[in-house]
């Protein structure tokens, strides 16, 4: 290399130095925020119909509002602090229930606007929850809504001869027949209703038997899309949809390609119940909302209060598509809180909204919740003063924060079980299992282990619940514990099958393991194995059901034992431990009919002592939250439900 | 020129097939590995699940999911999107991490390079003086402490008893020292040492005896005649210092509540969120390529003998 090309390079080398450091040291002063939080891991999406972790409820429940608020009510509880949260008015001023419980008629607040000044009415409302129904928006708490006729036929795409369906011609915004499908499910295709009078399927393919989950799900598809519906196409005035008069019988298929196609078959996105024209949601006026349920729920109100019910802003999600509709340039929100500022792995900034509707009650004017993984972190900071709340502790710690007056425990609605299979040897003896949920000292493990104060689990919807009386839980003694494994054919623990434990890669989990494995050594004599994976294969490993004892935990949806006890339905997704029992699904069946509160409760009880009778699963604990909150902080409640909403905060000037 | 020219381009078809090679390995292993980027402790309902993975082109054979990624690659550059942080698309969640790493990794290298280099000299040039032993004994330290056990004692010691510096977050210069001294001192240590080893070697060659004898003085003669020799092994560990510095900041990232992208690298492996892996692997191979090419340069810079080839 030429000497006069060395030194320019050494002078480039150096400039360059200089504008790196020049550059790194440009900062963009952000002014802090008059309230910080840890809020744990990203939040996955600001879209309320796709988002389902605690990190998005922080946010979620700040900046958009739904029909009712959840909002604490009554004087705390002496002992704990606790203060239940109740129904409240929100965008709906207020609201009637027939006397049945199965209609429920909102009256909208009129000075209910989105962020962008577009007045709220009932048609938004109609949208939004077709739009969190519709399959494609893939929204994991749609069950929320399956209490609405037709709804669960219309997010998972059942169809039947003789339904009122429509049919979404493939012409959504940039498609052509010929095109590939816009993955934009909203603006919709043209919409032809009418009945449903064939499906011509072509002969369905044979799999392998061993062929993976996703190779069955992918195959199905393509065979449905290969489908071809006939369909009665019903006449329409003004705005009715006149569906015994048949206009033409018309055939549709999403693949032209399919062998059953007829010339004059039109090309569309698939065929669903007609479920927004079928009379489970009505708009006589754009403040009034009527809701029809099919079953007489009583938690339907605290559904309500839920963000996967909160309405969503159709203009704005119709311009921008997903997921840039919740870009925070593009968002339009209808909560106290705007988002000001969104940064990955960092922050998302609120920004109090002065068009809200209530905002003259909302004091506090921006919020930083923090992405915070570390606990330490978070302590750090929050001892520094850079945070003034913190809910995930390190666990290292807890016996001395908890003598703290700023260390705030609460009972939580959320159970930790291990969760039993019970198609293997030895689990599928009940006798094993009761023996095995008597053997485990749950004092030892809350006090030694978990120490916050949470509370030993003998059965499984945990207390709090109002109106809700617990079936005895699991109670014995251990003598009766080797009796009934001896009575299973293992005197003293001999000859029992060797059972692995199975939990996900996690220091607390694995504390809680090994007591009980110790538990089961000197208490019963048996040898359990203990096998740790991470996340994503101790998923896989467990909806495979491919496990023998499982660690499980669940936080419950809304404050009703239904939410708990329905992971154990026969058909139910969650019930990886293929349990089965009659009287208990018929039980939750009568109680999802029942109106009248005290019978359903008294029915859901006897499911549950059929629970702890029969152990699908071994109750551990019950869940504590766990706060720590500057003490300048008023207004924030504990709740067993653990939702705190910030616009109710209040800060003391002498922080 | 021409040369480097030419050298430049080789290095860049190299890069390419490089490229091209992980892209198929990581595409393999990923498909490979257990779980479903939709897995979650309430399990998803397979129609659901079949929505989504029609939605990120999940459902299409294996080898028409990795040309079509392949191709979205190549012509536009698009790494897909985020399956776990769903608004946003790989590309915007490594234009956002991207700075920060880089910025952290600026200070770092500059603090390293400059005690490093100071603290390795002085410890040649005063060879066998307490100066030296008690550098180089600091340096093996350095070496040996791994960052989150520093990170630990830097927290406890200019955080909580000399209250100077904030404990964590990102936005402020304030805010950067910390963990960048965190990350720059293991470099550091290596520096000095690779810099006392080199001092010491050139301070015995031939030339340098002879600008001695010419009668130069003694910081002439090091400055000019044996520091840059001393340079070449410390340059050479540079490249992969560096793209260890952008990558290894995982634990301080954490530790310091920074968003950077090596936080962002674990969570897409162990997460399965297929495209943001993809890309984070894609993006560090194209810096660690880029960052010993630059080495290779730097050699035939300080040295003449070197010739690019």
């Amino acid at each position: 290399m030429p000497l006069e090309l060395r030194r320019a390079l050494v002078a480039v080398t150096l400039v360059i130095v200089v504008v790196a450091v020049l550059w790194a040291s440009r900062f963009d002063a952000m002014p802090p925020a008059d309230f910080s939080f840890q809020n744990g891991t990203d939040p996955k999406t600001l879209d309320p119909h796709r988002a389902t972790g605690q990190p998005e409820g922080h946010i979620l429940f700040n900046i958009f509002s739904g029909l009712l608020e959840a909002l604490p009510e009554g004087p705390p509880d002496p002992e704990t602090g606790v203060q239940a949260l109740t129904p409240q008015p929100s965008v709906a001023a207020g609201y009637e229930v027939s006397p049945d419980n199965m209609t429920y008629t909102f009256t909208l607040r009129r000075d209910a606007t989105w962020s962008d000044g577009v007045p709220i009415t009932s048609d938004d409302f109609v949208w939004s929850w077709t739009r969190m129904l519709h399959p494609e928006t893939a929204c994991e708490y749609n069950f929320q809504l399956f209490s609405l006729p037709y709804a669960e036929a219309y997010a998972t795409g059942v169809v039947d001869v003789g339904d009122r369906v429509e049919v979404e011609l493939w012409d959504r915004p940039g498609e052509t027949t010929t095109s590939e499908a816009n993955p934009q499910n909203f603006p919709r295709g043209t919409i032809v209703y009418g009945i449903l009078k064939e499906i011509a399927k072509p002969p369905e393919p044979s799999l392998p038997e061993n062929a993976s989950k996703e190779l069955i799900s992918s195959t199905t598809a393509k065979w449905q899309s290969s489908w071809v519906y006939t369909i009665d196409v019903a006449k329409r005035d003004a705005d009715d949809i006149l569906w015994d008069d048949v206009e033409s019988v018309e055939t549709f298929a999403s693949d032209l390609d399919s062998t059953l196609v007829q010339p004059d078959t039109r090309r569309a996105h698939g065929v669903l119940v007609a479920f927004d024209q079928l009379g489970a949601m009505e708009t006589p006026d754009p403040y009034t909302f009527i809701v029809h349920l099919k079953d007489p729920l009583p938690y339907f109100p605290f559904l309500a209060t839920y963000y996967p019910l909160f309405p969503v802003p159709r203009h704005c999600i119709e311009l921008h598509g997903k997921p840039m509709w919740t870009r925070p340039e593009n968002i339009v929100t209808n909560g106290p809180y705007r988002v000001g500022l969104r940064m990955l792995r960092d922050r998302v900034r609120l920004v109090k909204d002065p068009n809200w509707f209530n905002a003259d009650s909302v004091e506090v004017e921006t919020i930083d919740a923090m992405s915070i993984e570390s606990a330490n972190t978070a302590l750090n900071m929050y001892t520094t003063g850079e945070l003034d709340w913190v809910y995930d502790q390190p666990i290292t710690l807890i016996e001395e924060l908890k003598g703290r007056d700023d260390f705030h425990v609460a009972p939580q609605l959320a159970a930790y079980y291990y969760e039993l299979n019970t198609l293997r040897p030895p689990l599928d003896d009940v006798r094993v299992r009761r023996a095995l949920a008597l053997a485990i000292n749950r004092e030892q493990i809350v006090q030694e282990v978990t120490k916050a104060g949470q509370a030993p689990a003998y059965f499984l919807v945990p207390p709090g619940i109002a109106g809700y009386q617990s079936p005895p839980g699991i109670d014995g003694t251990l003598d009766e514990a080797k009796a009934l494994l001896a009575e299973a054919g293992y005197p003293g623990g001999r000859g029992i099958p060797k059972f692995t434990i199975l939990y996900n890669t996690n220091e607390a989990h694995r504390a809680v393991a090994e007591v009980i494995q110790q538990q089961w050594q000197n208490n019963l004599n048996i040898q359990v194995g203990l096998q740790n994976m991470e996340w994503g294969s101790f998923l896989d490993k467990r909806q495979q059901k491919r496990f023998d004892i499982s660690r499980a935990a669940w936080i419950g949806d809304y404050p009703d034992p239904n939410t708990f006890l329905d992971l154990w339905l026969s058909e139910s997704i969650q019930n990886n431990g293929s349990w089965v029992n009659e009287d208990y699904d018929r039980l939750l069946a009568e109680a999802a009919s029942e109106s009248d509160t005290t019978k359903r409760m008294s029915l859901l009880s006897q499911a549950e002592a059929i629970w702890v009778d029969e152990v699908p699963a071994i109750p551990i604990y019950h869940y504590v939250s766990k706060h720590l909150v500057k003490p300048y902080v008023n207004g924030f409640f504990l709740s067993p439900q653990d939702q705190h909403p910030l616009r109710l905060l209040r800060l003391e000037n002498s922080r | 020129m021409k040369r480097l020219v030419g050298f430049l381009m080789r290095r860049f078809g190299w890069m390419v097939l490089t490229v091209w090679a992980v892209y198929t390995v990581s595409f393999i292993l990923i498909k490979l590995a257990p779980g479903s980027p939709f897995s979650a402790e309430r399990a998803v309902t397979p129609a659901i699940e079949q929505q989504l993975r029609a939605r990120y082109n999940l459902d299409a054979s294996p080898l028409r999911q990795y040309w079509d990624y392949l191709f979205g690659i190549v012509t536009r550059g698009d790494l897909g999107w985020s399956l776990k942080l769903e608004d946003y698309s790989v590309n915007q969640v490594i234009a956002e991490g991207f700075p920060v790493s880089a910025s952290l990794a600026v200070f770092a290298l500059v603090f390293a390079i400059v005690l490093g280099v100071t603290a390795g000299v002085i410890s040649a040039v005063y060879r066998g003086t307490v100066a030296d032993v008690s550098m180089m004994a600091t340096a093996v330290l350095g070496i040996a402490v791994p960052n989150f056990v520093l990170a630990s004692l830097a927290i406890l010691l200019f955080v909580f008893l000399i209250p100077i510096f904030p404990a964590a977050g990102w936005g402020t210069l304030r805010q950067v020292i910390l963990p960048a001294l965190c990350l720059g001192a293991p470099v550091a240590a290596y520096v000095a040492r690779l810099t006392r080893a080199g001092m010491l070697e050139s301070l015995m060659r031939e030339h340098v005896r002879t600008a001695f004898a010419k009668g130069l003085s003694k910081r002439t003669v090091i400055l000019r005649h044996v520091l840059p020799g001393a340079m070449l092994p410390v340059v050479s560990y540079l490249g992969p210092a560096t793209a260890g510095v952008l990558t290894g900041s995982l634990v301080l990232e954490k530790i310091f509540a920074l968003p950077g992208m090596g936080s962002h690298f674990i969570y897409a492996a162990t997460q399965r969120d297929t495209f943001l892996a993809t890309g984070m692997v894609l993006v560090y191979t194209v810096l660690l390529f880029t960052m010993n090419t630059l080495v290779d340069i730097a050699y035939a810079v300080i040295d003449p003998r070197v010739r690019l080839e």
